[in-house]
């Protein structure tokens, strides 16, 4: 099973039929002095139109990718599913024994993710460790193919990465950085593959389960411990993202197909439910016009169609509850904490299930850390596999340094 | 107060034709093998439906219908605190002089349409059961009716819409029927106006709070008697759709404008996202595509735009968590086996004035475009000689 080089490639016919949908395009009226309360203003939503239709450049930004990321695919092949296409990203550090880490992405995120802090993490230094890095496409995402089959959860996300991809590439142990649906899919690489193969977990997007009845002391610990005042911060935001933030997630955990047909049909509706993303969920995060629309291009133009990506919702609806019920990973984990992320709960509740060595609480950033803080995060990974550092050689003899 | 102008519906030409031009770009998504209903509309249901939208359906054929079978008006209603907003609706009288005024409130993602079957029925005149004045508006922001343009357009102003059209029409007490927002809407008016105007009102989605450990004696006694099997029934119905079919609501009611953007600019993604209720909601109506078409073209052609009616959940989202205090006046509950919410006939008698109930072994959430005559059957029934509300609006008792 050997890779492909692969590069991007958009064909003229569908750059001409997004350009004759975006001509075509109309708008909703708004209520007076709305602004983000229901959703992107329609100025924005405009403004952003027009610069895709006239003036946005996907030739130039398809070009910059291809020179700066090098990607491949290849076929993969997952048990009950068939063999499934995979684009990935893959670069070495020139520091030999740098540390193989898979770094993956969420929704609405994707590989483009990894573009920033790339150079960072494979940079040589006597000072900090390397990495060689591999970031994927999961598969109904990017370039990659998507599953045709139903069924496609957990255990198969983390089997293709896992057990496939990484080993096949030679990185027989390895690290991963994930946030989002990248942080549930290592967790649960964590739980079936780690300590043989999967040797440590960093993530941004630490998700803990809040202490029960059914473990009284941690319980009674809970009900008296006073809250700090960033634990309150992020209580608060985890209860906004819950009411007021989760109206995505209901419906692409429950009608994906009836929501991919709007986003298959209407560039409009694809950049309206994805820009709303990329505002809300980042502190503050200064998009420029031609980032968003790259980020968003991204998903039209994507292999597997935009219609394809959110279906990962629904087919881990069910597997999602049950990860309490799982067994917990053992092996060392980091988390980074960023006030903006959507749920942030007390680092106590995280540290009681499991191994943390490495922890960051961070005073600004969002949800998409790689892209808002992205020095800051790859400090967090350095400083867990540093010389000294709680993980530090976890991956005998890719200590990172030369 | 100002006066009505009669109404008929005539897209502009330019506006089919923009239809037509997006719907020869249609975009599909994929779709799982095996799929079937699972994951939302099918594709080969969209597909055709689209196919059929772009070809072979004759709005203007469907246009005249409704035009010749529905005498329509618009009237400009004020609104405290809120523009005047000019009010599209139905208004038909019956050949009974004294027949009871009746208002039909729709909800979504209904339309004025829906009193279509059952209008000649209640307006009908016989000496074995009562007949109606009908009037069915379009909602602010629905059918042909303008939308409010400030925020905070909540339950109070909808009811004030609903009764002020009402009296605007000479009917100074009346009664209602409501489905979906149009239950909560009239439920709000029989709040406000119960008494000295709104004197009695039917639904077919009763509601009720459910009984909590705040009530101990009505929580014992739901803990404790026994469920007959059409209640069990209905409570896995709503359990479904509790756990399975609310996504539309999350996102309606948190930001129904992202999802407006998606509804405006493409046909396909708002015939996809309604057809789902469509088929999903009912107690497998035979819909036709024509009737599919013409019901999602009222969405796509409607004055206000199909966002403007979504916003409705942000207004009322606390509404439908906190019901609030219950009225008084006689109630009417029609049950359907698949109505999304059925709770037991029992709570909602002991918070209510119920003095009619019926229950149905067919029928769903659209009751009147999928079981008219029952529907009417039942509301004749409510006001028929004999009843708790026969002659509930002095000197209109529905008979001749």
């Amino acid at each position: 099973m050997s890779e492909t080089p692969f590069q991007i490639n958009i064909p003229d016919k569908k750059l001409s039929i997004l350009r004759a949908k975006l001509e075509l395009a109309t708008f909703p009226d708004e209520l007076q002095d709305i602004g983000w309360k229901q959703g992107p203003p329609l100025a924005d939503m405009k403004r952003l139109v027009e610069r895709w239709k006239n003036g946005y450049d996907w030739r130039k930004y398809e070009k910059e990718l291809n020179q700066e990321l090098p990607m491949f695919t290849r076929d993969i092949d997952v048990d009950g599913f068939g063999a499934l296409n995979v684009h990935y990203v893959h670069k070495k550090s020139k520091t030999v024994d740098a540390i193989p880490l898979l770094f993956c992405h969420g929704w609405p995120g994707s590989f483009l993710e990894v573009r920033v802090i790339l150079p960072l993490l494979t940079a040589p230094s006597p000072e900090h460790p390397s990495f060689h890095v591999v970031a994927l496409s999961l598969p109904g995402f990017g370039f990659s193919e998507g599953s045709h089959k139903p069924g496609f959860a957990l255990d198969q996300y983390a089997e293709v990465i896992a057990h496939k991809l990484m080993i096949a590439l030679g990185y027989n142990e390895y690290v991963t950085q994930g946030g989002d649906w990248g942080f549930l899919i290592t967790r649960r690489m964590a739980a079936k593959y780690g300590g043989k193969h999967h040797k440590a977990w960093h993530t941004n997007f630490p998700m803990a389960d809040p202490p029960n009845w059914k473990s009284p002391l941690s319980f009674l610990s809970y009900l008296v411990t006073p809250f700090s005042p960033e634990e309150k911060a992020g209580l608060e935001r985890t209860a906004w993202y819950r009411n007021k933030s989760s109206g995505y997630f209901v419906e692409q955990s429950t009608f994906p197909q009836t929501l991919a047909y709007s986003f298959t049909d209407s560039p409009v509706a694809l950049l309206a439910w994805f820009y709303e993303k990329l505002v809300i969920w980042t502190d503050d995060y200064k998009w420029t016009d031609d980032e968003a629309l790259t980020w968003i291009s991204i998903y039209w133009f994507s292999r597997a169609g935009p219609g394809a990506a959110h279906r990962i919702y629904f087919e881990v609806h069910g597997d999602f509850y049950n990860l309490g019920r799982t067994s917990y990973p053992t092996i060392p984990m980091g988390a980074s904490y960023f006030p903006k992320e959507l749920l942030l709960l007390p680092s106590a509740w995280l540290r009681r299930l499991n191994n943390v060595v490495s922890e960051s609480h961070h005073t600004s950033g969002g949800h998409f850390a790689a892209t808002e803080r992205p020095k800051e995060l790859v400090e967090d990974v350095r400083k867990m596999f540093a010389k000294g550092g709680p993980a530090f050689g976890i991956v005998p003899g890719r200590s990172g340094y030369a | 107060m100002s006066s009505e102008t009669p109404f008929q519906i005539n897209v502009p030409d330019e506006k089919l034709s923009t239809l037509r031009a997006k719907l020869e770009l249609a975009n599909f998504p994929d779709e799982l093998q095996d799929a079937g209903w699972k994951y939302g509309s099918p594709l080969v249901d969209v597909k055709r439906l689209t196919e059929r939208w772009r070809n072979q359906y004759d709005w203007r054929k469907h246009e005249r219908k409704i035009n010749e079978m529905l005498p329509m008006f618009t009237r400009n209603i004020d609104v405290d605190g809120f523009d005047t907003l000019n009010i599209h609706y139905v208004h038909k009288k019956s050949e009974t002089v004294d027949a009871i005024p009746l208002l039909f409130c729709h909800g979504w993602p209904g339309s004025f349409w829906e009193v279509t079957k059952i209008l000649p029925l209640l307006t009908a005149s016989a000496p074995e059961h009562p007949s109606f004045h009908v009037v069915a508006l379009s909602l602010p922001g629905y059918g042909f009716s303008e939308a409010p343009r400030k925020q905070g357009f909540g339950l109070n102003q909808y009811a004030e819409v609903a009764h002020k059209l009402m009296i605007a029409l000479g009917y100074n007490e009346y009664v209602t029927q409501g489905g979906d927002w149009g239950c909560f809407i009239t439920r709000k008016m029989a709040s406000v106006y119960g008494g000295g105007h709104h004197k009695a009102w039917h639904t077919n989605i009763p509601m009720a709070k459910v009984p909590t450990w705040k009530s101990p004696l009505s929580f014992l006694s739901f803990l404790l008697t026994p469920w007959s099997t059409e209640e069990k029934a209905g409570i896995e119905r709503t359990k479904w759709f509790r756990t399975k079919g609310q996504g539309y609501f999350a996102q309606q009611s948190t930001q129904p404008q992202t999802l407006g953007y998606g509804l405006t600019d493409s046909p396909v993604g708002l015939l996809a996202w309604i057809y789902e209720k469509l088929v999903l909601w009912t107690d497998n109506y035979n819909w036709s595509d024509d009737e599919v078409l013409t019901w999602i073209s009222l969405y796509w052609f409607s004055r206000a735009g199909p966002a403007a009616s979504l916003r409705i959940y942000f207004e009322l989202r606390e509404d439908c968590e906190d019901l609030g205090r219950d009225p008084t006046i006689p109630m009417g509950a029609s049950y359907f086996p698949k109505e999304p919410i059925i709770l037991r006939a029992a709570w909602v008698r002991k918070l209510n004035n119920v003095v009619f109930e019926s229950h149905h072994k067919s029928g769903g959430h659209f009751a009147a475009t999928e079981r008219p005559e029952e529907l009417v059957q039942d509301l004749r029934k409510m006001f028929a000689k004999g009843s708790p509300a026969f002659a509930i609006v002095p000197g209109r008792t529905g008979y001749a």
